[in-house]
């Protein structure tokens, strides 16, 4: 009995150190990427830094109004987040990878998968920043041209056209991760017939001195001259 | 080269047949058939009066017209075919259309006609609006004998003037260029002007037309490189102008042309007018400025109300052109009852400056930096109207000309913010 | 042995025009006269021209250059006898060149008889032979031609005191055509050089013939009585003789003078000369070919004459204000140059000796329509002296040879009527007919050619003219036509290379030869024809169907 016991606990603590020793190079492996890793991924944090930098990201952060979203999230610059979100996302991957090195059945997938996701992550963070940029364009083409156009609510409507871009391009960012897709469909199709609905009754209350304006101008020529600037600029 | 694809073969035919000319007189025109004609024999009678040795050729760029423009103007030639006039000529007059293009094009005719002077040599080019019908003879005298005899470069017009006609112009163009480029030209975006074939040569050698938004403005880029290429300039009295200006009714679309173009003029040209303190006047034949005062029909409150929106709405725009400063100050403005509304010369002059700089660093899309002004230039146009109510046409000029002292006083501060911004 | 009289030489004919003074001296007395001029006809034979127009011969107290006539039967003894005369219109006509003849009708000397009769009193014979008032009052509407010298056209007879009618100065009274005996005299001196041999007449100042109250006194229908009734029997008495009118006129108002081919079988196309150096300086056909369109159609008898330069000043009386302006401040900066309402200038100054210029408006003074006439001297390029009075700065000295006094006269160069032209540009020893003779590129020998050219068909002469419009109006063309025979002739006005585009379509399938070197040019087309023209460059095409 106590030779058996004794041979089991030899041939399991000669199988665990055969384990330990079959592990250990892969393990000090492991961590030689990991090291590696995030040697490289700071290295990329501070080339992504200084690209952002010279290419001047922060105006266009700026102009795309995420610089002030961020600001009200008491977050770091734009700038700064991209570059610390690169460097996480660098270093996580080769840890992932130094991980599967390990050779663990069930983690390998997980891995894998990480990496396939990647792209997505990347594409769909542009389309958030472009999506972020295009709806603060809009929405300040928008304003301007209403207000020049002396249009009563002009701030609503360019709130609303940046609201919908926004949406518009959030929901589009969902599709790409592949995260809660029906649920964000809904929540989108909801969203965007409540804005075109309030736009509706808005442009129709708001909206009918306009229209009027609009015909009149349209079937009594004569009475057109009344209604515009008689000032001449030039 | 511009002038190998600028001309149609059929163009190049006709300018071989012209020849080389001492005055050229362009016509840019779209649909102008309705008028085209008594311009024409104006500028004819002009011709023959006061030019009738020189050759001269009439250059009708055409933007496309349906009406049969075109055909008005080369039936109005004076030759040995066909003299339809009955006027008598020492010399073939010429008078030749060409289509630059099937629709209208922002700065195309102007172009086509200076590579036509250019190719005939011409010594003075002078255009001409179809559509001012006020034109009398002696305009083409007054606008050519400078260059043609005195050796200028560019003549620019001065018009007899409703009381408040072009407020665009008096209250920002004129003060602007004037405190910029130093020299005192009254009217820096002209439907008539005349240049020496010097600065038509140099002008179209120009990269402005590869730019877009100078090309929208083509008429005011050239004052704006005749004034800072330090060409000789002159202004002449013609008289009324019966229609100010294509495009006038259309607020947005003028300062596009106009304070856009001359907004982006600063970036190339700093080295030129951040140098230059004050300004001089420029030689003026005839009157220097003549007003005549007639009512205006305006509504006050619009205006008000129009300007009051657009600082309130604009806000968030403004706070990324303007100072936070200017910006209280406008909303203070903004509070006042139309009655006792009052945008002051040197808020105004700041304003404009802010913008502009913001204009050269482009903190938002330019064009967008263009629009917020419009709204802004409403209430100072207000202010004008209100101030001027009961002046006489002297007292107008000099409220002008106060306000353009306040633009020169202010241009350090325009240097300031130009630095400074990021 | 007089020339055979055919009906219509005129229509051919070149003119050369001469004044027998200042051709050629053969006596040396410093004066031209007809036996030095015969001497000189070999010259005008070899020049090609077809007649001599001689300016008047006349006795005369030449205060006006032999136009103030005091007999009109007989030769001025500085230019030799009748007999001379008639020995050099027998050797001219031996040469086939005939001689016209000038002759002042319009008014005499006041020292012919005729005037000193009929001023001797208010009741002699001849009285009623010119125009008297007893005040200046008559005729008010007259224009006064010699404005530089005369206030009035009336003048003072201290003798029967009386006012006497002048067009011209006041020594040269007019005769009265109202009066039978007068024109019955006229016709009489007419006759009597007609049956010497003579075959013309250029009648000076016409227009001025009969005077009306009331009118401008020009161009009455009075005196164009008086000119049909001459007409008439210079018709019958004497056919194929021909009678040319200097009436300085509008084309419209000179159109009258040809009648229904029963008045002038020639006149002077007075407005055209001073177009064309118009054209030729402003670069433009215009003035040109406007001209020509008011040019009216004349009987097909009927011919104009064509002159660049001629013994008197290039008048600019038939020009707008505007036009004369400008002609005065391009071909007459100096006010010296300038006589009454013209220019009196010779054609080589006046182009500036150019040869191009030069040979461009003699190119187109043959080739229009009409009779071209030639003015001594300007086939040589004879210069002017605008500081002698008068007109007489283009009437100096013919320029035969480098030698004495040209090879004009053995006279002392003093003793001379007139001093001859000295300058280094346009003197005799620079300018001569001796040295352009020599030379095959010469002036002179180009001239020749050109007269054969232009003799060598009756296109020139008699053919229609129709103008080509192209484009470019720097360039002149025209189309001569007669009979089958087609002549295009293209000129180019500016003093710069010119391409002009001409629509020949109705000549498709000619090919053109030009006439000076006899070369072809391409096939007409349909496309429009291409021609490049050098600085003032000319060509006359023959079109020929092969």
């Amino acid at each position: 009995m106590r030779e058996i016991i004794v041979a089991e606990l030899t041939q399991a603590s000669q199988e665990l150190a055969r384990g330990f020793a079959h592990y250990l190079p892969r393990m000090i492996v492991m961590l030689i990427i990991a090291f590696v890793g995030w040697v490289l991924a700071y290295l990329f944090k501070v080339l992504v830094r200084s690209i952002l930098r010279l290419t001047r990201f922060s105006k266009l952060s700026e102009n795309s109004g995420a610089t002030q979203l961020l600001k009200q999230a008491a977050l770091p610059s734009s700038t700064e987040l991209l570059s610390r979100f690169i460097f996480w996302v660098a270093w996580v991957g080769f840890i992932l990878l130094g991980v599967s090195v390990l050779g663990i059945v069930g983690l390998q997938e997980y891995v894998s998968r990480f990496f396939l996701f990647l792209p997505r992550l990347f594409v769909s963070l542009v389309i958030l920043f472009l999506g972020l940029l295009a709806a603060s364009f809009f929405s300040r083409a928008v304003l301007l041209a209403a207000v020049n156009a002396n249009l009563r609510s002009s701030r609503l409507l360019s709130i609303s056209i940046r609201v919908i871009n926004s949406i518009f391009s959030l929901s589009m960012v969902f599709e790409v991760l592949g995260v809660a897709e029906q649920t964000m469909l809904i929540a989108f199709g909801i969203a965007f017939g409540a804005v075109m609905f309030g736009l509706a009754i808005a442009f129709g209350i708001g909206g009918k001195d306009l229209a009027r304006e609009f015909l009149e101008r349209r079937l009594v020529t004569g009475k057109r001259e009344e209604k515009e600037d008689e000032l001449s600029p030039l | 080269m511009a002038e190998e694809t600028l001309l149609t073969d059929d163009f190049l035919r006709q300018l071989i047949n012209v020849g080389e000319v001492d005055i050229l007189v362009g016509l840019p025109t779209h649909n102008n058939a309705k008028t085209i004609e008594p311009v024409i024999r104006t500028i004819q009678a002009g011709i023959l009066k006061c030019f009738p040795r020189e050759r001269v050729v009439i250059i009708n760029a055409d933007g496309g017209s349906v009406d049969g423009t075109p055909e008005r103007v080369t039936s109005a030639s004076i030759d040995d075919v066909w003299n339809a006039s009955k006027v008598y000529a020492l010399r073939t007059l010429h008078s030749v259309s060409t289509q630059y293009a099937p629709s209208p094009e922002p700065g195309a005719a102007l172009r086509t006609i200076l590579a036509a002077a250019d190719l005939l040599r011409a010594k003075a080019c002078v255009v001409v609006s179809p559509d001012s019908t006020t034109i009398e003879p002696d305009w083409l005298q007054r606008l050519v004998r400078p260059v043609y005899n005195d050796n200028f470069d560019m003549v620019s017009p001065i018009y007899r003037r409703q009381k408040f006609d072009g407020a665009l112009m008096r209250n920002l163009l004129y003060p602007m260029t004037r405190a910029i480029y130093g020299r005192r030209i009254l009217e820096p975006y002209a439907s008539e002007f005349a240049i020496s074939g010097r600065l038509a040569t140099d002008f179209l050698a120009n990269e402005i037309w590869n730019n877009d938004w100078s090309r929208t403005g083509a008429e005011i880029c050239l004052t704006i490189t005749a004034m800072a290429g330090k060409y000789r300039g002159c202004q002449a009295f013609l008289g009324t102008k019966a229609q100010p200006n294509r495009g006038a009714r259309d607020l947005l679309a003028a300062m596009r042309q106009t304070v856009g173009v001359l907004f982006s003029s600063l970036d190339n040209n700093f080295p030129i007018w951040s140098a230059i303190a004050g300004s001089e006047p420029v030689p003026t034949i005839g009157a220097q400025s003549e007003v005549v005062l007639e009512p205006a029909r305006v509504d006050r409150k619009r205006l008000k109300e129009m300007f009051a929106t657009g600082v309130a709405e604009l806000e968030p725009i403004f706070r990324s052109i303007l100072s936070p400063s200017t910006l209280s100050e406008l909303q203070r403005i903004a509070s006042l009852d139309v009655n006792d509304f009052n945008y002051p010369a040197d808020v105004w002059a700041k304003t404009v400056f802010e913008f502009a700089a913001s204009h050269h660093k482009s903190v938002i899309s330019r064009d967008h930096i263009v629009q917020a002004l419009v709204p802004l230039f409403r209430g100072r146009a207000l202010t004008f109207l209100l101030e001027n109510r009961e002046r006489s046409g002297e007292d107008i000029e000099k409220s002008v000309e106060s306000l353009c002292g306040e633009f020169e006083r202010l241009k350090p501060y325009l240097l300031e913010v130009w630095a400074d911004r990021k | 042995m007089p020339l055979e009289r055919q009906s219509g030489w005129y229509k051919d004919a070149i003119i050369y025009q001469i004044h027998v003074r200042t051709f050629n001296d053969s006596n040396g007395d410093g004066i031209g006269d007809f036996q030095g001029l015969a001497q000189r006809l070999d010259y005008v034979q070899e020049l090609g021209v077809s007649a001599i127009w001689l300016m008047p011969f006349f006795p005369s107290p030449l205060r006006d250059d032999g136009y103030d006539i005091s007999d009109y039967r007989s030769i001025h003894p500085n230019y030799g006898t009748l007999e001379d005369f008639k020995i050099f219109l027998e050797s001219a006509h031996d040469r086939g060149i005939r001689v016209i003849v000038e002759l002042v009708a319009n008014h005499t000397s006041d020292q012919h008889p005729w005037f000193l009769e009929s001023r001797s009193s208010q009741d002699n014979p001849k009285r009623g032979w010119y125009v008297w008032a007893d005040t200046d009052t008559k005729y008010r509407g007259t224009r006064i031609i010699f404005i530089d010298t005369e206030m009035s056209n009336w003048a003072w007879d201290p003798i029967s005191k009386s006012y006497y009618w002048h067009r011209f100065f006041s020594h040269q009274p007019d005769l009265n055509y109202d009066n039978p005996a007068v024109r019955e005299e006229m016709w009489n001196v007419m006759k009597f050089w007609l049956e010497l041999g003579v075959d013309g007449f250029r009648l000076d100042a016409v227009p001025y013939l009969i005077e009306r109250d009331g009118t401008s006194c020009e161009n009455l229908p009075e005196t164009h009585e008086v000119i049909r009734e001459l007409r008439k029997k210079v018709d019958e008495q004497f056919p194929g003789a021909m009678l040319l009118a200097e009436a300085n006129q509008w084309p419209a108002d000179l159109r009258p003078y040809f009648g229904n081919g029963d008045e002038f079988h020639m006149a002077f196309h007075f407005p055209l000369m001073p177009r064309m150096f118009m054209g030729l300086r402003l670069e433009d056909r215009k003035p040109i070919t406007e001209i020509m369109q008011q040019t009216p159609e004349i009987p097909a008898s009927c011919q104009w004459c064509l002159f660049l330069r001629n013994h008197d000043e290039l008048t600019l009386e038939m020009v707008t204000d505007i036009e004369r302006d400008y002609m005065y401040d391009i071909y007459a900066r100096d006010k010296t140059m300038r006589l009454n309402l013209g220019i009196r200038r010779r054609l080589a100054p006046l182009l500036d000796n150019d040869r191009r210029r030069i040979e461009l408006m003699n190119g187109m003074l043959m080739s229009l329509p009409g009779t071209p006439i030639i003015y001594y001297g300007d086939e040589i390029g004879m210069g002017d002296n605008i500081y002698l009075g008068d007109r007489n700065g283009v009437r100096t000295p013919m320029q035969w040879s480098g030698g004495w006094n040209g090879g004009f006269s053995i006279a002392d160069p003093e003793r001379l009527y007139s001093p001859p032209i000295l300058n280094p540009v346009y003197g005799y020893q620079a300018v001569n007919v001796l040295s352009q003779k020599r030379t095959e590129h010469s002036l002179l020998s180009w001239m020749k050619h050109l007269i054969q050219i232009r003799r060598s068909s009756a296109v020139f002469g008699s053919g229609s003219i129709e103008f080509l419009h192209p484009a470019n109006h720097r360039i002149l063309v025209y189309v001569r036509q007669l009979g089958k025979e087609t002549f295009l002739i293209v000129n180019n006005l500016s003093s710069a290379a010119q391409a002009v585009e001409l629509d020949l379509r109705r000549y498709k399938g000619n090919i053109l030869i030009e006439m000076f070197g006899k070369n072809v040019f391409p096939r007409v087309g349909d496309l429009p024809y291409l021609l490049t023209m050098g600085p003032y460059q000319f060509y006359w095409f023959r079109l020929r169907r092969i």
